[in-house]
């Protein structure tokens, strides 16, 4: 029974986090699953690589849960295309969740950085 | 979600994933790439597809129920498509349902259906307990006693039921009288749906008797009367009005039709007259326990109280529902236990279908692996398969559980208590899917550990024909019938025993004859009056002089406790007497007994009780025996031997000295060195008539009671002499030729002599049969199952082996290139299954040891670990299973080598 493999030698990404990153892509924008993969490679700048085996998992939840919703359109190329964008209450979600996320990366920092004085003990 | 919707969503989904692809090959093109290294690259990079979209959907919520319908639906295709091993499977496993389910039925409606009352659970028996440890009935006073001092009950009521004649509907009938304490109708919570129940003014002696009748009599024998009021009862010389009719299915005790109330009677003073049964119902919140300490607490207060006058020394407290059925239950739960073997037996042989199955089925495990399915999903849909073969199989089981209930009711022993009740109703239903469930989660988790432990690869080069499912397979299938085996053997060893005990109790001698004679049971009206006792003695006379003159008639006797039959005999304590120890005062209170009751005058009552109490209790010349009034014809027609001395004649009438005789045993015990006839006996005590009996002669021993206990030692007094005793009477006739002949004509008779005396008649065969006829059901239960074990374990044998010399081919091919000969085959192949059996037959044997023990209570002169049955049905089970290895055994010697090894 093959184990799935999904992040070799790639960053952890916990469900959470997907979850902040997917919400926060959609800010800017209704957006198909492929087009919020490549967003969300480009802007970190090639670290975060979104396996598909989590974004559609993750974005079928997502709606599921009423967060983001979506629509099939007609794409340039005259293909069907389903487009997912963020509902009011997902913009909340999103507001909650960055700031959960301000309150972790400054614990870390406070950990990882301790101020020169409190070091010596 | 509905099917159109999930489809519609399977479709977008596919979609989805779809333009995915394309948008990702598009970017690679715009990159550079080429168009075909574009396609492949994207779909290497999305990598597994089903598996993204099965994840997907499980995102979904109600996805479960999708995959489970999908499971059955896979399960459904599969189980078509291999047809025969469908059929046997769900076969097989109906068969074990059935059987269990009917079982179960039995079990259910007997031991475990609460009993039709209120509370059932407060229900209990209360008895006596002598010293010696033995439950007793009550004894008037100290039911009395019992009943005013005792914290426990809500209510304590004394019954007792016997047959009688009853009159007075629409035709006299026999039925069951039951005479019942006050508190009975409120301790069981009954009262009547018409009419009115007894009241205090009732329930006194000397009352205008009242009677309750059963609704199925009010039915039957009084055409569901309006008015109750014109509706009067004869029985036992007693006339009594119907009062009221209690509810539909109301019989106890015994399954009476008439309730009267016990207060009509006398009490009787004697504490050591255990003549009433005793129900009653707990207090709220008190527990069993409690209620016997306080129970036993009054008794022992009893008896310090009274000292010898009493022989009760606790009380002793038990379940109602427990009570009526202590003696069917030990042998309905090794029923029950024999049939569970019955349905592993079935079960094994599925699981040895399943794993030959499995083996053919590796490549497809193998790929839906490699695409992804995890653990758990494989195991569901082997769940999923074996539910439906188990629920397939629990469906017919359970239609087929219906003929065999029906078919077990005609066959059970009549005297099971709660047999009424036995049905294939809705907890025995919950009990067959319940079975099914448990079979199917067992047959499910024994494939899915059997598959899914192998390395893919190999299995899918080797397209699932390879040893990989060889070696392991070929064990796990010899494991099973060696189980098999093992099983088998202890219900055959259990059905050999029974068969064993069974013939035993055929060769025992009973003491009388029983072909060709005729019993006519009688249920007489009481005489104690001198004018009575007249009117009693006459009508067997008449009786039996016409019955002398019928043609085919060799002779004809009559008995009040005839042997194997009525069940209760009178049983006391008698004493022997020197008649010269007695004053002349004495002698003539005795003789006095002759012609009315002197009991009842209490200066008289005391004389009598200061002198026999010691004399009682004096074991050189007391003792117990059962008590018969009887003719001299009886002795005759049952052909019971005379050993010495005379039988009754025409000598012994109501005014002569009165006669007895006694049973062999009984003249060995009491009367080792010395001739017993012109000795004196005193056994007043059951008939009321104290005059001393005189013993003439000695006869030879009678087992009254059952087949199986020893013969216990009897005083048979003369009809003539002791008439009083006669109120249920059995004329025995025998008869020429064939009985039936005469039955029809001697019913006649005796509606010609007396019409309101319904007689019962039956020949003397039929009685004795049904004597056996509670063992009889249980060997022909056990080695049904038994046997049919066995067809299924040979039916394992050579399935398990005929699949091993299939998958074998090449090897035995081999071989025989190799220069091995068809013998050396044959020895090859019937040496494992030799091994295979001698291991399961060994540890059949030792299984057999352990747990033949439990089946103690339903032998008889037969050990439980009888080496004779236990060495014959070894070599029987080695036998049969060689057989049946012989036949693929001797396939193996015909393997061709060419087309062996060709063969891919």
């Amino acid at each position: 029974m093959p184990r799935n493999q999904r992040y070799q030698n790639r960053i952890e990404l916990l469900q959470g986090t997907l979850d902040l990153l997917i919400l926060q892509t959609l800010r800017w924008g209704p957006q198909h699953g492929y087009g919020i993969s490549q967003a969300i490679r480009s802007q970190s700048g090639d670290v975060f690589q979104v396996d598909t085996g989590s974004l559609y998992p993750a974005l079928h939840r997502l709606q599921k849960q009423g967060w983001i919703d979506s629509e099939w359109k007609v794409s340039e190329n005259r293909q069907r295309v389903k487009e997912y964008r963020l509902t009011a209450q997902g913009k909340k979600q999103l507001a909650s969740e960055r700031s959960r996320w301000k309150q972790v990366m400054e614990a870390m920092a406070g950990v990882l950085n301790p101020s020169a004085g409190e070091s010596k003990a | 979600m509905n099917f159109r919707e999930r489809d519609k969503r399977d479709q977008e989904l596919d979609e989805e994933i779809g333009s995915h692809l394309r948008m990702a090959e598009r970017d690679r093109i715009a990159r550079g790439e080429a168009p075909d290294e574009a396609h492949y690259a994207a779909r290497r990079e999305m990598g597994n597809v089903t598996l993204i979209k099965e994840v997907t959907r499980g995102m979904w919520g109600t996805y479960w129920m999708h995959t489970l319908l999908q499971d059955l639906r896979y399960g459904m295709r599969m189980l078509r498509r291999n047809p025969g091993f469908t059929l046997i499977a769900v076969f097989t496993l109906a068969l074990g349902i059935s059987a269990t389910t009917a079982i179960f039925s039995v079990v259910y409606g007997v031991l475990l259906r609460p009993l039709p009352y209120d509370r059932p659970d407060q229900l209990v028996k209360v008895w006596e307990k002598s010293s010696k440890g033995h439950d007793m009935n009550l004894a008037d006073l100290n039911f009395q006693d019992l009943r005013a001092q005792n914290r426990s009950l809500q209510g304590l009521a004394e019954f007792s039921s016997g047959e009688a004649s009853v009159s007075g509907g629409s035709e006299p009938k026999r039925l069951v009288v039951a005479s019942v304490s006050s508190d009975f109708f409120p301790v069981m919570r009954v009262s009547p749906i018409r009419g009115r129940g007894f009241a205090p003014e009732d329930q006194r002696p000397g009352a205008g008797a009242v009677a309750l009748v059963s609704y199925s009599y009010w039915k039957q024998y009084l055409n569901s009367a309006d008015d109750l009021a014109s509706v009067k009862l004869r029985a036992e010389n007693r006339s009594a009005s119907v009062i009221g009719v209690l509810p539909p299915g109301f019989r106890y005790p015994d399954d009476a039709d008439v309730w009267m109330p016990r207060e009509l009677a006398a009490v009787l003073p004697s504490r050591t007259a255990h003549n009433w049964e005793a129900v009653a119902r707990l207090r709220d919140g008190v527990t069993l326990e409690q209620a016997r300490e306080d129970l036993s607490a009054i008794a022992g207060g009893i008896k310090k109280q009274y000292g010898d006058d009493v022989d009760m020394v606790a009380a002793s407290v038990q379940p109602l529902q427990n009570a009526l059925t202590s003696t069917v239950r030990p042998s309905l739960l090794i029923l029950l236990g024999a049939v569970g073997f019955l349905l592993l037996v079935a079960c094994a042989n599925v699981m040895n279908l399943l794993l030959a199955q499995a083996a053919a089925r590796e490549s497809e495990l193998a790929i839906r692996t490699a695409l992804g399915a995890s653990r758990g999903r494989m195991v569901r849909q082997f769940m999923a398969e074996t539910l439906l073969l188990s629920l397939a199989g629990g469906a017919i089981g359970v239609l087929a559980a219906l003929w065999g209930v029906h078919w077990l009711l005609k066959l059970a022993p009549s005297e099971t208590p709660g047999l009424a009740g036995v049905s294939v109703n809705l907890p025995v239903m919950f009990f067959a899917l319940g079975l099914c469930l448990v079979v199917a989660v067992g047959l499910g988790t024994f494939t899915a550990l059997r598959s899914g432990s192998d390395d893919i690869r190999t299995t899918l080069a080797e397209g699932g024909r390879g040893s990989a499912g060889g070696f392991r397979t070929q064990l796990i299938g010899r494991g099973i019938v060696v189980l098999q085996l093992a099983i088998t053997m202890t219900l055959l060893i259990g059905a050999g025993l029974l068969g064993r005990s069974l013939m035993r109790v055929l060769s025992v001698d009973p003491g009388f004859r029983t072909e060709h004679v005729v019993t006519i049971d009688l249920a007489l009206s009481s005489a104690f009056s001198p004018d009575q006792k007249i009117q009693r003695v006459q009508f067997p006379n008449n009786l039996f002089s016409r019955l002398r003159a019928l043609p085919g008639v060799e002779d004809v006797g009559g008995t009040n406790a005839l042997p194997l039959a009525t069940g209760i005999s009178s049983y006391g304590g008698f004493a022997i007497l020197n008649p010269q120890q007695l004053s002349p005062r004495m002698l003539d209170v005795l003789n006095r007994s002759a012609r009315g009751n002197v009991w009842d005058d209490s200066a008289l009552a005391k004389d009598l009780n200061e002198f026999f109490v010691p004399l009682f209790r004096d074991p050189k010349h007391a003792g117990s025996a059962d008590y018969a009034s009887v003719s001299e014809g009886y002795f005759r027609s049952l052909g019971i031997p005379l050993l010495s001395g005379r039988l009754f004649d025409d000598r012994d009438t109501m005014d002569a000295p009165h006669v007895a005789l006694i049973s062999a045993s009984l003249a060995r015990e009491k009367w080792p060195n010395e001739n017993p006839i012109g000795h004196s006996i005193e056994f007043g005590n059951m008939d009321g008539d104290l005059r001393l009996l005189t013993v003439i002669g000695v006869v030879g021993d009678v087992r009254e009671a059952s087949l199986e206990k020893p013969p216990r030692p009897t005083i048979y007094v003369n009809y003539r002499q002791r008439p009083q005793a006669t109120y249920r009477f059995s004329a025995v006739v025998r008869t020429a030729g064939d009985p039936a002949s005469v039955i029809a004509s001697a019913r006649k008779i005796v509606r010609e002599l007396d019409p309101d005396v319904p007689p019962s008649t039956s020949s003397f065969t039929t009685i004795f049969a049904a004597s056996t006829s509670g063992r009889r059901f249980n060997l022909m239960l056990f080695g049904i199952f038994a046997g049919t074990a066995l067809l299924l374990a040979i039916a394992g044998i050579y399935g398990v082996l005929a699949y091993s010399v299939a998958r074998r081919t090449r090897e035995m091919g081999v071989r025989m290139a190799l220069g091995a000969s068809a013998g050396n085959v044959l020895r090859l192949v019937l040496g494992q299954a030799s091994i295979t059996t001698i291991v399961g037959v060994s540890l059949g044997l030792v299984g057999s040891f352990i747990l033949m023990r439990f089946l103690q209570s339903m032998l008889f002169e037969v050990g439980a670990a009888d080496p004779l049955t236990f060495a014959a049905v070894a070599l029987l089970l080695f036998a049969v299973a060689l057989l049946a290895a012989y036949l693929p055994a001797r396939r193996a010697t015909k393997v061709d080598p060419n087309v062996a090894l060709r063969y891919e």
